[in-house]
């Protein structure tokens, strides 16, 4: 077999066989594979430059007012550890984690559920499905503060849900002025606002699994059940792993839902740590406080999303 | 080897360098600090405000072309969110590069803001600003530590606006300026019917405030709200009965701070009283019909009611590129001129004494500036505390629970305080 081959480094064809430049011992050198290397870096240096000024440097920014009693106006003295000593002794703060993991532990698992029966649905042969699909999308599209303040009204102890109540004979219920029901007010919410975006992304993975191979777990006897949790659901897992990761990290940083319609009440009961934090921040004036919040908001979303990706090794099938 | 090492030594030092300036670049990047042209768009003077509509930016349009008739040389523009982000956005806008001149203030609100306004004092020297033509109240509300922070353009004293048509056919007389708090709860109870309620009731502190100050009582002092105070849980279980005991009032809900339920209720005819600034008149007779608004003081234990005063006024920014320029366009959007002007348009109080007659004529009924005088001639002092803001956001959240009746007032208030110690 003839080889050509062509040393860019030195601008030398040999041509008959394989020739092996001499290369120095250790590492082998990268070459650039379509020209030289400042083009690659053209090409990621817009990213990177977001990356840095819009990611990086506010957290950074943020972590080092954490050690501080900044406010927006006034100055800055350094703290130590202070902050992060007071979050644990405010009951306020203890509270909005409360919240967020009662929002987390029951949105997260309704959003995939009902994105992922939704999705399954519009698999199915019904008519007008891409119809469906775009109908369905709609609120994930629309602002959330805007979607929020129409369910304000809807919710209202006179509202458009409790007259709806009231015809059918049934006892209002007060959807804003009782914790439990408010927080149900903001959880469904956020449920109607987002499952849309889910229901599509696990849709093209539904989209992506070989008929072929439900054909033959069919030819093998494979009933409803046994198809979706054998077949189905390890298929679609990659993008299950997918949402779910996204849907987490959103729920821990839920803030408009609760902002618009319930400003973090009746009492603190629908105080999220988002919402908390920028309530620390620009009603408190307690800048630094809120630094420390935000560093804290941030850990908890790293160790959930480092623990999803450790986990993927169980359930997630890339084959 | 030697050469290697130093090679990732210089790279670990650039490295840090390189990060070190990007989080001193993201520092202070959101840090103004002030130039001889900041807060000025060419020679025009740039103001930060609330403009939630058409209404407010009338009101601030009236306000410069008044200062405009008094000092031909001004040059103000204006630019700023609704009501309820104001106060939340005003401290960064402050400390940012593009921090305006001017900045406004309602009810008194300098306190909390004080770090970044430019104490007035010295330029009122400088310019012989007479201080005598502003209602004396307002001035001591605008002022910090006896520091001056804003002077005043408007009185705004919380009056109940009543539906006049409501009271006709519930056939309640009209208030009368020395009515007590009993013939409020008779008329509100008479007005309530057919889903209609005698009474809207606003959220946070300024119904409670206003409660208290008809009374005589302040409700806050200089270090924070007097919550201890009797007087202050008696204005809020009043709140709370008119909704529960006397059925008056629909029960508050919890909502987002910085929202009207009480103003819409009443612009739409579903209350017939409502507890506001009058900086609210006009937009509720756009709605209801200019001869269907009527005015009354505040109802007392005793009937003879004592204002309380939410004066508003412009300040000047810490950052400010001129401001001597600056208080020049103050001075002249405050003067008797200015305000003159402004009553021409707008129905809020002038806070110079020497425009209540120009309001009174422009303004056209006896009645509102008999209830005018009463309210600012005798009002209430009422100092703001540096926690107001956390104060209105804690109260709106947590009195919602004593309209449910999950919690008692003085519950309630035990929350409060809790949560303002934070």
């Amino acid at each position: 077999m003839t080889f050509v081959s062509i040393d860019r480094a030195e601008g030398e064809v040999t041509g008959g066989s394989v020739t092996r430049p001499d290369r120095p011992r250790g590492r082998p050198r990268r070459r650039p594979l379509g020209g030289p290397r400042w083009v690659g870096w053209a090409f990621v240096l817009p990213g990177l430059v977001g990356l840095v000024v819009f990611i990086v440097v506010p957290q950074l920014a943020s972590l080092v007012l954490g050690f501080s009693d900044s406010t927006v106006l006034g100055g800055t003295e350094f703290t130590g550890w202070e902050n992060y000593a007071r979050l644990f002794r405010d009951p306020q703060f203890l509270n909005s984690v409360l919240v967020t993991a009662i929002f987390v532990l029951v949105y997260v698992p309704a959003n995939i559920a009902i994105s992922l029966a939704m999705a399954m649905w519009l698999q199915t042969r019904i008519a007008g499905r891409s119809w469906l699909r775009v109908i369905f999308l709609i609120p994930a599209l629309s602002p959330m503060v805007a979607n929020a303040a129409v369910f304000r009204l809807l919710f209202q102890q006179d509202g458009a849900v409790n007259q709806a109540l009231a015809a059918i004979g049934l006892a209002p219920i007060p959807w804003l002025s009782d914790g439990n029901w408010a927080l149900a007010v903001v959880i469904g919410v956020s449920l109607w606002q987002s499952f849309g975006y889910n229901m599509i992304v696990l849709g093209a993975g539904l989209d992506s699994i070989s008929p072929d191979v439900i054909a033959a777990s069919r030819i093998d006897g494979a009933g409803r059940f046994r198809r979706l949790f054998s077949i189905t659901l390890p298929l679609v897992s990659p993008a299950l792993f997918f949402t779910t990761v996204l849907t987490v990290i959103g729920a821990w940083s839920t803030f408009a839902q609760a902002y618009v319609i319930t400003g973090g009440g009746p009492g603190n009961s629908t105080m999220t740590i988002m919402l908390y934090l920028y309530q620390t921040a620009f009603s408190n004036n307690q800048l630094g406080y809120a630094s420390a919040i935000a560093t804290v908001l941030f850990v908890i979303i790293a160790i959930f999303t480092l623990f999803q990706l450790w986990g993927q090794k169980k359930w997630v099938h890339y084959d | 080897m030697t050469s290697r090492m130093n090679d990732g030594r210089s790279r670990r030092r650039i490295g840090v360098t390189a990060t070190t300036g990007l989080l001193v670049l993201g520092l202070t990047a959101c840090s103004g600090t002030g130039g001889a042209s900041s807060g000025l768009d060419g020679d025009t003077l740039t103001m930060y405000t609330w403009v939630g509509g058409k209404a407010d930016k009338q009101q601030w349009a009236d306000y410069i072309a008044g200062g405009e008739q008094a000092d031909p040389s001004m040059s103000v523009s204006f630019s700023g969110p609704p009501i309820g982000d104001y106060y939340t956005k005003l401290p960064t806008v402050m400390r940012s590069n593009s921090a305006p001149c001017l900045v406004t203030f309602q009810n008194g609100r300098v306190n909390p803001y004080v770090e970044g306004l430019e104490p007035l004092d010295e330029l009122v020297q400088d310019n012989k600003l007479d201080l005598s033509a502003y209602s004396s109240a307002m001035l001591e509300q605008l002022s910090v530590d006896d520091e001056l922070y804003a002077l005043p353009f408007n009185a705004g004293p919380t009056v109940i606006l009543y539906n006049k048509q409501m009271f006709k056919d519930a056939g309640v007389a009209e208030p009368t300026n020395g009515w007590t708090t009993d013939e409020f709860i008779a008329a509100a109870k008479a007005t309530t019917k057919d889903g209609v309620y005698g009474f809207a009731i606003g959220q946070g502190s300024n119904p409670i405030s206003t409660l208290m100050a008809a009374d005589g009582h302040p409700y806050a002092d200089e270090d924070g709200p007097l919550l201890d105070d009797p007087n202050f849980h008696d204005a809020l279980q009043l709140l709370v009965d008119l909704a529960n005991v006397h059925k008056v009032a629909k029960p508050l809900e919890a909502a987002a701070g910085g929202t009207f339920p009480d103003i819409d209720a009443f612009n739409t005819g579903q209350a017939a009283m409502e507890m506001q600034g009058l900086w609210d008149l006009q937009h509720a007779q756009e709605s209801l019909g200019e001869e269907n608004v009527g005015i009354a003081v505040i109802p007392s234990e005793n009937g003879q009611s004592k204002g309380f005063i939410g004066g508003s006024g412009f300040g000047i920014t810490k950052t400010c590129g001129d401001k001597q320029q600056a208080f020049e366009a103050i001075a002249a959007m405050t003067s008797k001129a200015g305000l003159d002007e402004v009553t021409k348009s707008q129905a809020s109080v002038p806070a110079r004494l020497d425009s209540l007659d120009a309001w009174s004529a422009n303004v056209g009924s006896p009645e509102f500036t008999e209830v005018i005088r009463q309210m600012t001639g005798d009002a209430t002092p009422s100092p703001v505390p540096p926690n107001q803001s956390q104060l209105d956001t804690l109260l709106t959240q947590y009195e919602v629970e004593a309209f449910s009746g999950q919690r008692t007032v003085a519950e309630v208030l035990e929350q409060v305080k809790a949560g303002l110690a934070q």
